[in-house]
C-alpha cells in the first residue's frame, strides 16, 4: 500500500486528503475507524473475511480506540452489539449470506429497537447449492426487516458511505440500524485508488454521539426495555401499531436524512453521491437499464458505447434500496418510454428480480398519476459471482430497446445462464 | 426493621420421648415434676411411641409447643388483650390481670402452645424462660435446642426487595423466592437481563410499557442473552462505570438453544453473573422437556402414554438430565456453583463469591428450582421438595474456582434412596421399578463422577 497527499480542489472547507491504494473490505474498515465507533463484534465469513481483519488489525495497531468482541457466532456479534448500543455504544459490524441469515433473529429485532448500529453486507449469494461467491441474495432477502440499505458502487464510495452511515443510522429522526452493501468479490476484493479523509474533518462531520437517548439499559435512568405488549382486548395491538407506524415514519425520514447527509459530504469533503437514485445521461434519453452495486460501472460503458452507436439509452442506478426511494424513481422513470432492469438475485414468487418486483410498485404509482404506463421486463445477472459484462449489457440495453416498440416478456432473462 | 427471634426447635428424628423435658419445665413454672403442667409437651403417635423396635424417623413425636408466631392468631382471637406479642424477643406474653379465662386462644392456635393448666385454672404457655428455656438444656438426645432463627431476614430484611410487589408467578413459586432474593444481594446498581420464560413471564420486565423491576431489565432473545449482556457491561466499563451485569435465566434457554452464547461469553470470560434457574424444563410455555429434564420426568412432550410400539410405553423423559453446571466449570469460569433455595445460608455465601467473581470474570450460579406446577406437587411443598433432591443426592450443592478446585458445600455422605424425592412429585408417579432403580444408579453415578472429577481439578 502506497500513499500519497495530495489537495483536494476546495468545494466547501479545503481537506487534505491521504491518497491510497486499497480493496473495499480495508476501505470499510478505514471508513470505520473514521466513525470512531465504541464497539466493534466481529465473526469471520467469506467474502467479508479480510474486512473484519483489517478492523481488528487498526485496533491492534492504535490507529483505532474500539472494543472489539471477537464472539462466537453472528447471533451474538449483532447481540453483543445490541447490548452495548442500549448502554450507548457506537456500533459496528460486518456479515453476508449464512451468517446474515443466522443472525436474523437479533437482526429482526435491531430496528423494532431503534438501535441505530451499522454493519456491512458484504453481499453474497444465497447457498443452496453452495456458493461463496458475490451476489446480492442476503441482503435482498432481508429487504423487509426495517434496516436502512444503501448500495455501493466503487470502492471509494464504500469508504465515505460507511462513515456516512453512522450519521443516518444515529439522526434523532431516523434511529434505525444501516447496512451498507458492497458487493462480494468485486467491491470486497477489487483494489482501487482512495482518498482517506482527515480524522478531524471526520470528526467535525460527525458530531456528538447520542445513540441511546430513547431507549438505555442504564442503572442511573432505570427502565424495562421492549417489556411485553398485551393481547386483544387490552392497549397492546395499539401500542403495538403505533410502534410499528413510528418505525415505518422513521424509514421514510431515512430518504431525506440519507440526502442531506450526502450533500454535507461532498461540501466537507469533495465527492458527490447520488444519495437514493442516481440517473446517468437519462435526460434526453427514450428508454433506460437500471442497475444496483458494482455492476453500475460495466452498465455506464455499455450506455456510453450505445450512445456513441446513436441509442436513446439512459441509466438509472439505485443507491438507497430501503427505504425505497419512491418519489426519486418517478421522477427518473418519467423520463423514458421502457425499462430493463437488472437484479444480481432471484425473486422466487414473481419468477423475476426482486429490485424489478419493487420497481413495478413505482410504476403502478406513475400509470395512476402521470398516466404513462411503462414497459419494463426483468434480468437476472451476476449470480454466484458471474461478471455482468459490458457485452451482457449490451443485451440488455437492446432487449429494453424492442420494449418501445414490441411486447414486454414476463419471464425474466438470466444473463449468465450460457456463458 | 429485620430482627432474628430466638425460638426453641425440635427435631423429632432425635427424641425418645423420654419427656425429661417436660418434667424440668414443671419444675421450672411450677415447682413440681407434674408433667401434666409442663408448658413443652411431646406427643407421640398411638402406640409407636414405645416401640423400641421403630425407628426414630418412624416413631414420629410432636411438640406441642407455643412457636411465638410471627402473626400469633392467639393474639388475634384474644377477645381481653391478655395476650401481646412483645417486639423486642418476639415472645408472646400473658397478662393474668386481663384474662377473662374464655379460652378462645387455645382454640386459635394450632399447635398446642397455649392451654389450660387444670391446676391453676388458667391458661399457659412458654415465656422462653427469659431466653434461657429450662427444657432444652436437659434434652440428653439433642432434640432440642435454642436457635436464633431468620437470620437472613435479619441481615437482608432491610435491604430493597427491587422486584414490585405482586408478581404473578405461581402460587409458592420458587423462582419468585429466588429472584427476590438474588437482586436484593446484588443491589440496585445493576442491569437486570430476563430471557423469555418464567422470569419475565410473571411480570418483571412488565406489560404495555410498565415495568416489573426498578432496576434497568430487559427481555433478551431466548438464545442471545449472554452475548447481549456482555456488550452491556462492556460499555458500562468503557466508561468507567462499575454495574453488575446479571442474567436470571432458566434452564431451558441456557442449555439448549442459549447454550452458544451461553459458552461463548464464558469463554470469554465476560464480566457478569449468569443464573440459570433450574426448574428442568420450559414450564412458562408449559412444561415442555429440555435438556435439563432429567431422565423419567413426565413433561408435555415427554407424555405418559400406551406408545406405538408393543411392549414400550411412554414412560416419560428417555434421556438424563445435561449436567450444564459442569460444562461450565469446563470452562475454566471464573465461579460456578450449585445452589437450592432450601439452603439460603448456602445460596447468600455464593451469591457473595459470585458477585466478586463477576467483576473480573464470568460466574456462574445454577440454581435448582422445583416447579410446583410442572413437577405436580401440592404449593406449599417447594422447599420440601428441594431439601429432598439435596439429601437424596439427587442435587450436589458445590462450588468450583479455577484456584480451589471444586469443593462440596454441603456434602450428604448418607444420602436418603432416591425415592423419597421421586415420591414427592407427580411428574414421577408413572415409574416403573426399572426406570427408578436407573435413576437411583444415576445418582450415584453422578456423585463418584464429581468427585473424581473435584480430585482431579487444583487444590
Amino acid at each position: 500500500m502506497s500513499t500519497t497527499t495530495l489537495e483536494k480542489p476546495a468545494v466547501g472547507a479545503p481537506t487534505k486528503q491521504k491518497v491510497m491504494l486499497c480493496e473495499g473490505n480495508e476501505a470499510a474498515a478505514l471508513g470505520v475507524a473514521l466513525a470512531r465507533p465504541d464497539m466493534v463484534a466481529v465473526y469471520p465469513i467469506t467474502p467479508q473475511s479480510s474486512l473484519v481483519e483489517h478492523v481488528a488489525k487498526l485496533i491492534a495497531d492504535g490507529r483505532m480506540d474500539a472494543d472489539i468482541v471477537d464472539a462466537e457466532g453472528e447471533h451474538s456479534v449483532l447481540s453483543v452489539l445490541q447490548g452495548g448500543a442500549l448502554a450507548g455504544a457506537r456500533t459496528y459490524t460486518a456479515t453476508c449470506g449464512p451468517g446474515l441469515a443466522f443472525m436474523f433473529e437479533p437482526y429482526f429485532r435491531t430496528s423494532g429497537m431503534r438501535l441505530p448500529i451499522v454493519m456491512s453486507i458484504v453481499t453474497r449469494d444465497g447457498i443452496t447449492p453452495q456458493c461463496v461467491w458475490g451476489g446480492h441474495q442476503d441482503a435482498m432477502t432481508v429487504r423487509e426487516v426495517g434496516w436502512v440499505q444503501i448500495y455501493c458502487e466503487t470502492v471509494q464510495e464504500v469508504l465515505d458511505t460507511t462513515v456516512m452511515a453512522f450519521r443516518i443510522a444515529e439522526d434523532h429522526d431516523v434511529m434505525l440500524p444501516v447496512n451498507i452493501c458492497l458487493d462480494g468479490n468485486y467491491l470486497s476484493y477489487g483494489t482501487s485508488r482512495v482518498e482517506l479523509p482527515e480524522q478531524s474533518d471526520v470528526d467535525a462531520f460527525m458530531g456528538a454521539k447520542d445513540v441511546n437517548w430513547h431507549v438505555a439499559l442504564d442503572p442511573m435512568k432505570p427502565m424495562a426495555v421492549d417489556p411485553l405488549t398485551g393481547g386483544s382486548g387490552g392497549k397492546g395491538p395499539a401500542t403495538f401499531v403505533r410502534y410499528r407506524k413510528s418505525q415505518c415514519r422513521g424509514m421514510q425520514n431515512a430518504l431525506g436524512v440519507i440526502e442531506a447527509v450526502h450533500a454535507e459530504w461532498a461540501s466537507r469533503f469533495g465527492r458527490s453521491y447520488a444519495p437514493l437514485v442516481e440517473e446517468y445521461r437519462l435526460d434526453d434519453a427514450e428508454f433506460a437499464i437500471m442497475t444496483l452495486g458494482s455492476m453500475t460501472g460495466a452498465a455506464k460503458d455499455a450506455v456510453d458505447e450505445a450512445r456513441e452507436a446513436g441509442r436513446k439509452v439512459g441509466l438509472i442506478k439505485i443507491k438507497t434500496f430501503s427505504p425505497f426511494p419512491v418519489e426519486a424513481l418517478m421522477r427518473a422513470l418519467s423520463k423514458v418510454r421502457a425499462l430493463g432492469v437488472v437484479d444480481r438475485s432471484v425473486g422466487f414468487r414473481w419468477n423475476c428480480g426482486p429490485m424489478y418486483q419493487e420497481v413495478l410498485g413505482v410504476l403502478y404509482r406513475l400509470a395512476r398519476e402521470a398516466g404513462t404506463v411503462l414497459p419494463a421486463m426483468s434480468f437476472i445477472g451476476g449470480l454466484a459471482g458471474a461478471d455482468i459484462t459490458i457485452g451482457h449489457f449490451h443485451r440488455v440495453i437492446d432487449a429494453t430497446e424492442r420494449l418501445l416498440d414490441g411486447p414486454a416478456p414476463n419471464e425474466p432473462v438470466w444473463l449468465n445462464e450460457n456463458d | 426493621m429485620g430482627r432474628a427471634y430466638s425460638t426453641i426447635a425440635f427435631d423429632p428424628a432425635k427424641c425418645d420421648g423420654c419427656g425429661d423435658c417436660m418434667t424440668a419445665c414443671a419444675q421450672a413454672k411450677t415447682g413440681t415434676i407434674d408433667r401434666a403442667r409442663s408448658r413443652i409437651q411431646i406427643v407421640g403417635r398411638g402406640d409407636t411411641i414405645k416401640d423400641a423396635t421403630k425407628d426414630a424417623t418412624e416413631k414420629a413425636f410432636e411438640l406441642a409447643l407455643c412457636r411465638q408466631c410471627a402473626d400469633p392468631k392467639c393474639v388475634t382471637v384474644c377477645p381481653a388483650g391478655a395476650l401481646a406479642k412483645d417486639g423486642a424477643s418476639g415472645v408472646i406474653g400473658w397478662d393474668a390481670s386481663k384474662c377473662v379465662d374464655c379460652l378462645l386462644c387455645t382454640v386459635g392456635c394450632a399447635y398446642g402452645g397455649i392451654a389450660l393448666e387444670e391446676a391453676t385454672g388458667h391458661v399457659s404457655k412458654c415465656d422462653t424462660c427469659d431466653g434461657k428455656p429450662a427444657c432444652v438444656p436437659v434434652c440428653s438426645k439433642g432434640a432440642l435446642t435454642y436457635v436464633t432463627t431468620a437470620n437472613i431476614y435479619n441481615e437482608v430484611g432491610d435491604w430493597e426487595d427491587l422486584f414490585a410487589p405482586g408478581l404473578a408467578g405461581c402460587q409458592g413459586c420458587n423462582t419468585e423466592l429466588l429472584m427476590r432474593h438474588t437482586l436484593r444481594r446484588v443491589g440496585p446498581d445493576t442491569v437486570l437481563a430476563t430471557p423469555p420464560g418464567c422470569v419475565p413471564g410473571m411480570g418483571s420486565v412488565g406489560f404495555n410499557g410498565a415495568t416489573g423491576t426498578k432496576v434497568p431489565v430487559f427481555h433478551p432473545l431466548l438464545t442471545n442473552t449472554a452475548a447481549m449482556l456482555a456488550g452491556v457491561k462492556r460499555q458500562f466499563k468503557r466508561m468507567g462505570r462499575e454495574v453488575t451485569a446479571l442474567a436470571i435465566a432458566g434452564d431451558g434457554g441456557a442449555s439448549d438453544v442459549g447454550f452458544q452464547s451461553l459458552s461463548g461469553a464464558a469463554e470469554r470470560g465476560e464480566q457478569m453473573l449468569f443464573m440459570v434457574v433450574d426448574n428442568e424444563g420450559y414450564m412458562n410455555t408449559g412444561m415442555q422437556r429440555s435438556s435439563c429434564t432429567p431422565y423419567g420426568a413426565w413433561t408435555s412432550t415427554t407424555p405418559i402414554g400406551a406408545g406405538c410400539a408393543a411392549g414400550q410405553p411412554a414412560q416419560g423423559k428417555t434421556q438424563d438430565a445435561k449436567n450444564l453446571p459442569l460444562l461450565m466449570v469446563n470452562h475454566r469460569c471464573a465461579y460456578v456453583a450449585t445452589a437450592s433455595t432450601a439452603y439460603m445460608e448456602d445460596l447468600y455465601a455464593k451469591l457473595d463469591r459470585a458477585i466478586e467473581a463477576s467483576k473480573t470474570g464470568f460466574a456462574y450460579v445454577h440454581v435448582y428450582s422445583p416447579c410446583t406446577t410442572g413437577w405436580r406437587f401440592a404449593s406449599d411443598q417447594n422447599m420440601e421438595v428441594a431439601r429432598k433432591a439435596v439429601e437424596t443426592n439427587f442435587v450436589m450443592l458445590w462450588e468450583f474456582t479455577p484456584d480451589e478446585g471444586l469443593n462440596f458445600t454441603r456434602p450428604v455422605d448418607d444420602p436418603l434412596p432416591v425415592t423419597d424425592y421421586l415420591k414427592a412429585m407427580g411428574r414421577f408417579r408413572h415409574l416403573s421399578p426399572a426406570q427408578i432403580e436407573h435413576i437411583q444408579g444415576k445418582v450415584e453415578e453422578n456423585i463418584r463422577f464429581i468427585k473424581r472429577f473435584a480430585a482431579a481439578l487444583p487444590a
